[in-house]
């Protein structure tokens, strides 16, 4: 039987799974691979695992769980180990490595913002800021619009100088979020986004994260959406052993 | 789990799944000892086809968005506003096609089986996505 491994955490001792709903369909049972002061947290991997929104879920709520009680290294959705004893040797062969990426990781939590500008207010933006954009969108809308070709080659230049603002405005969200944090780690620009942060912050720093997020939120609203997910476990701050 | 969630504005525990998928997905810790599961088409949905990329229909959409823009602060829809008024379903449905279909396909990959948790949140965050509820 294969393993599914959700993260790794300090052996307390006091672990206890029987609260947490696994992966698959019926949920798997949450149990631990301990080893030598390290625990991961496992299931049976279910047959014929796939990106469900329910797996993806139970994943993610075994680690906000686990990130509740201690420290956390949250794996990647989806690893599977041959069996309980593979997850074992890899705990023993890069234990120092955990282990001290645990310490660092003592009481730290994740936030992740994510910022898009609401697209009229970035368009205006485009327009007011550049006269031979504004003077091109004239003269194709006196033609009614012009024709597709004008449209298209309108069209891309409007895209150049909104990936422009998203690049300049990207700053004005990240930097005075990153001065709340221990460390910041980028992510991809998913949803047209222009910032995808992620912040680590000690986790009694995590409203003064919200507040400022708030803030601005409040300043740059007409322009702009900022939401912010967490605490959530570290997924971007964790690094592999050396294998 | 609400306790978890401090999301700006909107609400469900679906919502933030939704907006940390890239998370889930594409960070987190990776041992190559471990296999993972098969994610056929999962990582193109959160890498490439959230990462939405410019294409025809998005150029052609963001010019007859401009076309529509009513610059003078006054307001007031002049002809063209209301010439361009009639081929705005038009533009609606390219808009479908580039960037809400992008978000439907990862609508349908996180399954419809609870239908309650469909993320809606963040629905009226952009017009395209708007457009794909």
């Amino acid at each position: 039987m294969s393993t599914y491994v959700y993260g790794i955490t300090h052996d307390t001792g006091a672990l206890d799974g029987s609260g947490l709903t696994g992966v698959g369909d019926p949920p798997s049972e949450v149990r631990f691979v301990r080893t030598d002061g390290l625990a991961a947290a496992v299931s049976t991997a279910p047959q014929g695992l796939r990106a469900k929104r329910r797996d993806l879920s139970a994943h993610q709520e075994v680690l906000v769980d686990l990130a509740r009680r201690d420290a956390v290294l949250p794996m990647r959705f989806g690893a599977v180990a041959e069996d309980d004893e593979a997850v074992a040797a890899e705990l023993r062969r890069a234990k120092e490595h955990y282990t001290a990426l645990l310490d660092r990781l003592k009481d730290r939590v994740e936030f992740n913002v994510k910022a898009v500008h609401i697209e009229e207010a970035a368009l205006r933006t485009v327009l007011s800021e550049d006269e031979s954009l504004r003077e091109a969108n004239e003269r194709l809308r006196a033609q009614d619009g012009g024709t597709p070709a004008e449209r298209m080659a309108f069209g891309e230049q409007v895209a150049g100088a909104l990936e422009e603002l998203r690049r300049r405005d990207a700053d004005t969200v990240v930097e005075p979020l990153a001065a709340h944090a221990e460390q910041v780690a980028m992510g991809p620009p998913v949803d047209d986004c222009l910032a995808n942060v992620s912040l680590l912050v000690h986790r009694d720093r995590g409203e003064e994260l919200t507040r400022e997020v708030g803030r601005l939120q409040g300043k740059l609203g007409h322009l702009m959406e900022i939401s912010v997910n967490g605490p959530l476990p570290p997924y971007s701050f964790v690094a592999e052993p050396a294998q | 789990m609400t306790v978890m969630q401090q999301t700006s504005g909107s609400g469900g525990r679906s919502g933030n799944l939704y907006e940390v998928l890239d998370l889930i997905l594409d960070k987190g810790l990776v041992i190559d000892v471990f296999a993972r599961v098969s994610l056929v088409g999962i990582e193109l949905l959160t890498v490439d086809v959230r990462i939405v990329v410019a294409s025809v229909d998005t150029y052609l959409r963001f010019a007859e968005a401009c076309n529509r823009l009513d610059l003078s602060a006054g307001g007031g829809a002049g002809l063209p506003d209301l010439v361009n008024g009639a081929t705005e379903s038009g533009a609606r449905s390219k808009t479908k096609g580039a960037l809400a279909g992008a978000a439907d396909t990862v609508k349908d990959t996180l399954g419809r089986d609870s239908e309650e948790e469909r993320p809606t949140a963040k629905s009226g965050r952009r017009s395209g996505r708007k457009e794909a509820e």
